[in-house]
């Protein structure tokens, strides 16, 4: 199966990229309704200028959520609603048809997309490093390494955060709407719309604990400079702990809903 | 290279009263009815064989297809399909099967069908030289040079089913599954994918099962016909024994007017002349055919009188009428 996914993998690429270069207009709309994080930014740079708020000063502010437009580029997914029209369609019954996984080639879809985003990402950020210099911070090479590892699990969280909620239309119609719910929750206790440690000292703990930050502010935090390393590593911890129990769930929730997609027909 | 031994699908189908009382209710109450779809099936197919499932809508024909290509699963019973159990989806049966779904499409809309086909060789495994083999085959036999680079959206609605054979053939399945293959083709796209599956199976011995309502299909393509009716295998044969088990007799057809032939039971065949002249027609067992023809000719000698078997229609309907009672 390995080598099959590595024999399988540039012609893989190939068909995706033709697919988003086919759906351009689509995707960059998709790309600008990710941009909150630019409104955040002015928002609470606003607030910071009577003064730091929770330890973040005004450049501290524009500096988390620059950061942020970036991780949110990288680790957006949109499987929920993909795999929800391929379920309800009975588009599905194509894929299973074929000798490797359909979660293999909507995760290809995705991640081919992000060279894309990158074309709108590079003329924002270098715009606001050209106006801002003072905002530029070099990490070490030990949190370089850690924002990679920490983004590269951000993505798979929320590909199998979506995989969940996407898998639930093998029993209810519209899992997208379910998603929303959850979505407003991941605004709120990501990181998303404000840095988590805004939040009261007694809400933190349980924040950290929970799969939230580790699908956008760990990563955030980790390039910032805003956690310390030890601390960082900590967290890439749970964030690993969640990435086992969430391959577990869809592993489980996807053969379960296959066999029911197959019960009540396909 | 199929088998299948008291195959059994119920599907459990919820149901509710109307009105918003009866959302309401069946909010907090579910209840459901068991359907039937495929009744205990017993059938066995050999390699390079070409059936044709037939039977009227609901009647279990498409249940049982996707039953053999895993995609439903069996309430009870088994399949067996190329050696193995097909709700299994192993990797090495799903390389030896194919599904056309004339209803369904494999094709990536928005991109030329040669993007499916490489998304296909990716999937598949297929190594370079016997893909681009197989490509330059399935698209001089299907004729598709002249439109493989444009949008599959695009396309015709022949021209698409045309790709969406080439890219379910391209790993060269040893069973090939076709549901509904022809449905909304026009006539001539509809002759030349029949020759085409047939050719396919000549020339590479794969098994071909397909489901159709289209008696042209079945009489085409399939030399073994198996008619499933509310669930139930009803016949398993050929043409030939289809016609002398439910045809009734033979059809004789004479052009004449309807004085010259009046008192032989013989109704109008189409549209009559303003002199009652056209054709007449008249399904007879098959003994009384030659007494019939004798006295037509002694009528009419330079008649122009054709003998044939009813239509498979006709025959179809009397085999569809004949399994009701039987079940009644």
């Amino acid at each position: 199966m390995r080598g099959h996914l590595r024999r399988a993998l540039p012609d893989l690429a190939r068909v995706s990229f033709a697919g988003i270069v086919a759906y351009r207009a689509e995707m960059v709309i998709w790309i600008l309704s990710t941009l909150l994080p630019l409104v955040m930014l002015a928002l609470w740079s606003a607030v910071a200028r009577e003064g730091p708020v929770a330890g973040y000063d005004e450049a501290g502010f524009v500096r988390y959520f620059a950061i942020t437009l970036v991780v949110r580029q990288l680790t957006s997914v949109w499987l929920v609603w993909a795999l929800n029209e391929d379920i309800r369609t009975g588009r599905l019954s194509i894929w299973l048809l074929k000798p490797m996984h359909p979660l293999v080639q909507h995760a290809i879809d995705m991640v081919v997309a992000i060279p894309l985003r990158a074309l709108v990402l590079v003329p924002i950020v270098g715009t606001l490093l050209l106006l801002r210099p003072d905002l530029w911070r070099t990490p070490s090479p030990a949190e370089v390494a850690l924002f990679a590892v920490a983004t590269a699990v951000a993505w798979l969280l929320n590909f199998l955060v979506q995989a969940l909620f996407a898998t639930l239309s093998f029993w209810i119609d519209k899992s997208d709407a379910l998603f929303g719910v959850w979505f407003a929750a991941w605004s709120l206790l990501s990181g998303y719309l404000v840095p988590l440690s805004l939040f009261p000292p007694g809400v933190r703990p349980v924040l950290a604990a929970l799969p939230f930050r580790g699908m956008l502010g760990l990563p955030v935090e980790i390039l910032g400079g805003f956690l310390p390393l030890r601390e960082a590593v900590v967290q890439v911890g749970v964030q690993a702990a969640w990435l086992v129990a969430l391959l577990g769930a869809v592993r489980w929730v996807w053969a379960v809903g296959v066999r029911r997609y197959g019960a009540f027909g396909a | 290279m199929i088998e299948l031994r008291a195959l059994r699908k119920v599907y459990r189908v919820p149901e509710k009263d109307p009105g918003l009382l009866g959302s309401l209710r069946s909010f907090w109450h579910r209840r459901y009815r068991d359907v039937v779809a495929v009744d205990g099936i017993d059938l066995d197919v050999a390699a390079g064989e070409r059936v044709g499932f037939l039977g009227p809508n609901g009647a279990g024909k498409t249940t049982t297809l996707k039953m053999l290509t895993g995609l439903v699963h069996p309430t009870s019973g088994s399949a067996t399909v190329a050696g193995a159990r097909p709700q299994d989806r192993d990797p090495d049966f799903l390389r030896a099967v194919t599904l056309v779904m004339g209803q369904k499409q494999q094709l990536l809309w928005d991109l030329p069908a040669t993007d499916t086909f490489l998304l296909n060789r990716a999937l598949f495994d297929l190594d370079h030289a016997t893909w681009s083999r197989t490509v330059e085959e399935l698209v001089a036999e299907l004729d598709l040079s002249s439109f493989l680079d444009r949008p599959v959206r695009n396309l015709s609605l022949g021209q698409r089913m045309r790709c969406e054979l080439a890219a379910a053939l391209l790993h060269r399945p040893r069973v090939l599954f076709l549901d509904e293959p022809t449905i909304g083709l026009d006539v001539e796209v509809q002759a030349a994918v029949r020759r085409f599956v047939r050719r396919w199976n000549e020339l590479h011995g794969a098994t071909v099962v397909l489901t159709s309502h289209d008696m042209n299909d079945v009489a085409a393509l399939a030399d073994r016909i198996v008619i499933i009716d509310q669930g139930v295998l009803r016949f398993d044969g050929s043409i030939d024994a289809l016609h002398a088990r439910f045809g009734a007799g033979r059809r004789v057809v004479v052009r004449g007017t309807e004085q010259a032939l009046s008192g032989l039971g013989f109704e109008a065949d189409g549209p009559r002349a303003s002199d009652g002249s056209g054709r007449w027609q008249r399904t007879v067992p098959a003994r009384e055919v030659n007494p019939l023809l004798q006295e037509v000719l002694a009528r009419l000698p330079t008649a122009e009188v054709t003998v044939a078997d009813p239509p498979l229609e006709e025959v179809l309907t009397r085999a569809f009428g004949a399994a009701r009672e039987g079940r009644a």
